[in-house]
């Protein structure tokens, strides 16, 4: 008879939480599914198709916000039942990148693609953009995720390190639009002025221009939408414009990953989740006030070192799992309360998870965590 | 703690030898990584250049949970004249060096845990864990420039260990 050696039930440990998005699909309502049974030992730095690597998050808390109910009998009256009387539960988290996915993720609404104007501008401007210059086609073979094909007459006008929006142009289309993301919904054609840039202009199909050739563009990062369909059309991009307002909501499917020091691991999947604030940042200063802390001998007989190795900046340690939920409208917001220092943004993201039901049971459920002990540990 | 103390060095000194296998001591007439264990080498005048040397000063112990888990602090301590062939003003950059080794040594911030009081050394049930390294200010004296990055390093304290 062998046995194994163990340890107990032990306390997960760790300093970040890893964030995955991946598109619902709006039109057929179908989120996109993580299957611990399949991908619970993924590299993390290559998530399984079609979940998207958006980095180490920071702030991030999930409440739950399901309403409980009693039913009471007797006098004096006693519980006799409790019942679950909604389904509900937050998310919030801060991401420490700025890129088109994270932005829109935090904003929550159309998160639009800043196109060149044309010249001369018409009209007198516009928030989010003017008239953008015209697109160009792609050529009808030839293009891959990460390489645009195209005639040599339209490449020479796009350089090597720009941003380019890659989409097929609006035709009147109504309900969701964008290639790869549902990226907007759109009531009429009247209401987005029937311009054939729109989808571009909201589109999440975007990258950055590695190198220009004769024969197209290569693409520093493949497209959200993979392999460009002919009909696509190419447009130069500035940078990104949202909003406080609007009227469209974004739905991302989500997980996040604790990776415990012992190998466990912590997942957390929500399949639906919608934001439920505006666009907010969050400022942290990035040099922490310098304390003296108690000093231990000095490695040379030195005094000047020894003076300096008793200084010890006070690191400022960031709990990912706060104790209650921030509210979105809590986050540090940028003003001059840090002085002159130095600040790093975050995004500031709050979302709500809608329900899905469980194939196993039919339960209508938000939220799935699961967890994989590590090795040699009791359960 | 001794099976923590000896796995963070070991974990530190084989990962050097991957960053820059050219950082090297000759210590006690053998030439090996260049990065060594203070408590664990004859007491030394001057603390050896070019070489990351490790002093375990803090200790706490948190009872409360499943195992004990044991907080050491590491104060990782290293200093350079630069180069002869640059008469040493290059020392800077030398230092810089090693910042940047000493970052690539730590990541990841974990290891498994073995015994190495046992050959081979025995594979235990847990891995230690650190801390991001705290850079102290760097300080020049004389012809040197030295600087001390503290880190925090934990265990679980496994069924009999000590």
């Amino acid at each position: 008879m062998s046995t194994s050696p163990s340890i107990p039930a032990m306390t997960p440990t760790t300093r970040r939480v890893r964030a995955y998005f991946a598109p619902v699909n709006r039109t057929q309502a179908q989120p996109a599914v993580f299957d611990p049974s399949l991908n619970a030992n993924f590299s993390l730095d290559s998530p399984p198709a079609p979940w998207i690597d958006l980095g180490w998050i920071e702030a991030f808390t999930r409440k739950s916000t399901s309403k409980y109910g009693v039913l009471a009998a007797g006098s004096p009256a006693n519980t006799q039942y409790q019942v679950r009387e909604s389904l509900d539960a937050v998310v919030s988290l801060r991401f420490t990148s700025w890129s088109k996915l994270t932005m829109a993720l935090a904003a929550g609404s159309q998160h639009m693609n800043v196109i060149p104007a044309a010249t001369p501008v018409s009209g007198n401007g516009n928030g989010s953009g003017s008239k953008g210059v015209s697109a160009v086609s792609l050529s009808a073979t030839g293009s891959t995720a990460t390489f645009l094909a195209m005639a040599s007459t339209d490449a020479i006008s796009f350089q090597a390190g720009s941003l380019v929006a890659v989409d097929v142009d609006y035709t009147g289309q109504t309900g969701y639009v964008g290639s790869g993301v549902s990226a907007a919904y759109v009531l009429s054609a009247a209401a987005v002025n029937s311009d054939p840039d729109y989808i571009r202009r909201v589109t999440f199909n975007v990258a950055r221009v590695q190198s220009v050739t004769s024969t197209g563009l290569t693409l520093a990062q493949p497209l959200i939408a993979g392999v460009p369909a002919a009909a696509m059309k190419v447009q130069p991009i500035l940078g990104f414009v949202d909003r406080e307002g609007g009227s469209f909501f974004q739905e991302w499917s989500a997980l996040f990953v604790i990776a415990g020091d012992q190998g466990e691991r912590i997942f957390y999947y929500y399949p639906r989740l919608q934001a439920i604030g505006g666009a907010e940042e969050a400022a942290t200063p990035l040099t922490a006030p310098a304390a003296t802390v108690a000093s231990s001998r000095p490695f040379t007989s030195s005094t000047a070192s020894a003076n300096v190795a008793n200084l010890r900046n006070a690191a400022a340690t960031h709990t990912t799992q706060a104790g209650s939920m921030p509210s979105p409208t809590a986050a540090q917001m940028l003003s001059p309360a840090h002085g002159n220092q130095s600040e790093r943004i975050s995004l500031a993201a709050g979302f709500r998870a809608l329900p899905v039901t469980d194939a196993n049971d039919g339960e209508r459920v938000v939220c799935f965590r699961t967890f994989i002990p590590p090795v040699f540990a009791l359960v | 703690m001794q099976n923590a103390k000896d796995t963070f060095y070991i974990t530190l000194r084989n990962r050097l030898t991957q960053v820059n296998p050219a950082r090297t001591i000759l210590l006690r007439s053998v030439t090996r990584p260049g990065i060594l264990v203070e408590e664990a080498e004859s007491p030394m005048a001057l603390p050896v250049l070019d070489a990351f040397t490790l002093r375990w000063t803090g200790l706490a112990i948190l009872p409360q949970l499943p195992l004990p888990l044991a907080q050491m602090t590491c104060e990782i301590y290293y200093s350079t004249a630069g180069t002869q062939p640059n008469s040493g003003l290059d020392r800077g950059r030398a230092l810089e060096e090693m910042d940047a080794e000493l970052q690539q040594m730590l990541s990841p911030q974990c290891a498994p845990k073995l015994n190495y009081t046992t050959t081979p050394p025995g594979a235990m049930l847990t891995s230690i864990f650190w801390s991001e390294p705290e850079f102290q200010p760097a300080v020049p004296l004389r012809d040197q420039i030295s600087r001390t990055a503290l880190v925090t390093v934990w265990s679980w304290q496994e069924a009999g260990e000590r």
